[in-house]
């Protein structure tokens, strides 16, 4: 069975990230959400400063790519607080954790939409799968603290 | 998890809507949006260069949780910073990974899905490692996740 390459990626993403959601429980019932996310964002500065050297070497960055990338920086971690917000504001874990985790939904439109992408049968029938399934594991048994994306 | 929020969603939705379910859908806006950008993007900026402009990117939500006051020191500061560093650098880590899956031709459309999957490794490693129990819909999540995964590949 051949598995491409962007797969094995996407597992090690989807790896990384699920490590995360311990240890970000590990880190938040010891400290507060605000010190736990201003150092979480310290770590990522801290290894953004460590694969700088790989990247001083690249050629001309166009000054939109600049900006788009950095909006991206924001844009996941603006999601990550809007999502703590509403459990803040009286949301139900229960319910605003499988909420959120209907991101997919959006992104799969605007890159049909706007990057032209197709999709196979199977393809199709696993997004389904996998949209259930997001939504499933992230309902946890009653008494345990909610998990926000990393 | 809390955090205070010193910006209320617009009066109009307010007014339909509760605060909380507002936020919800903003936070599906801003991840579903970064999703695509992200694969849009990776045609011309490799994953390393993504993740260092990503960082810089972080910083102004760093400047909005720093101004909320709300920093208290918890009851073990070095324990919770300790993991909330780690939580940080496997991120980034995880970042990088879903950066050059779409740099290696992955799909947003297929990619971003497959990737929201991650709660099944949390699960997974919250059983053995942390001792909480698997919900019900946790456990059919974990079956129907790994169908999904196969089923993306194809």
């Amino acid at each position: 069975m051949h598995i491409p390459l962007w797969l094995i990626f996407a597992m090690v993403a989807l790896a990384f990230w699920g490590i995360t959601g311990v240890t970000q429980k590990l880190s938040t019932n010891a400290i507060s959400t605000e010190l736990s996310f201003l150092w979480f964002g310290v770590a990522m500065i801290a290894l953004g400063l460590t694969v700088l050297p790989l990247v001083l070497s690249h050629g001309h960055l166009a000054a939109k790519d600049f900006w788009l990338a950095v909006a991206g920086g924001t844009l996941n971690s603006l999601g990550a607080y809007t999502s703590f917000a509403a459990l803040e504001k009286g949301g139900k874990a229960s319910i605003v954790i499988p909420l959120c985790y209907l991101y997919p939904l959006l992104t799969i439109v605007l890159a049909i939409a706007f990057l032209h992408e197709t999709l196979t049968r199977p393809q199709l029938f696993g997004i389904v799968l996998a949209l259930v399934a997001a939504v499933l594991l992230s309902r946890e048994a009653p008494g345990q603290t909610g998990q926000a994306k990393r | 998890m809390d955090l205070t929020v010193t910006a209320t969603p617009p009066k109009a939705a307010r007014k339909r809507f509760p605060a909380w379910f507002v936020y919800s859908l903003l936070t599906i806006l801003l991840w579903g949006v970064w999703g695509a950008l992200t694969k849009a993007l990776s045609a011309d900026i490799d994953a390393y260069m993504n993740q260092v402009l990503f960082s810089i990117g972080v910083l102004p939500v760093m400047a909005i949780v720093l101004v909320s006051g709300r920093l208290a020191e918890g009851v073990n500061r070095r324990r919770g910073i300790f993991y909330a560093f780690i939580t940080g650098v496997l991120g980034g880590t995880g970042n990088i990974a879903f950066f050059k899956a779409f740099s290696e031709g992955g799909k947003a459309s297929v990619v971003v899905p497959a990737t929201s999957l991650s709660p099944l490794v949390t699960v997974i490693l919250g059983y053995f490692l942390l001792k909480e129990r698997a919900s019900g819909s946790q456990k059919v999540g974990l079956a129907l996740a790994i169908a999904a995964i196969y089923l993306l590949s194809l």
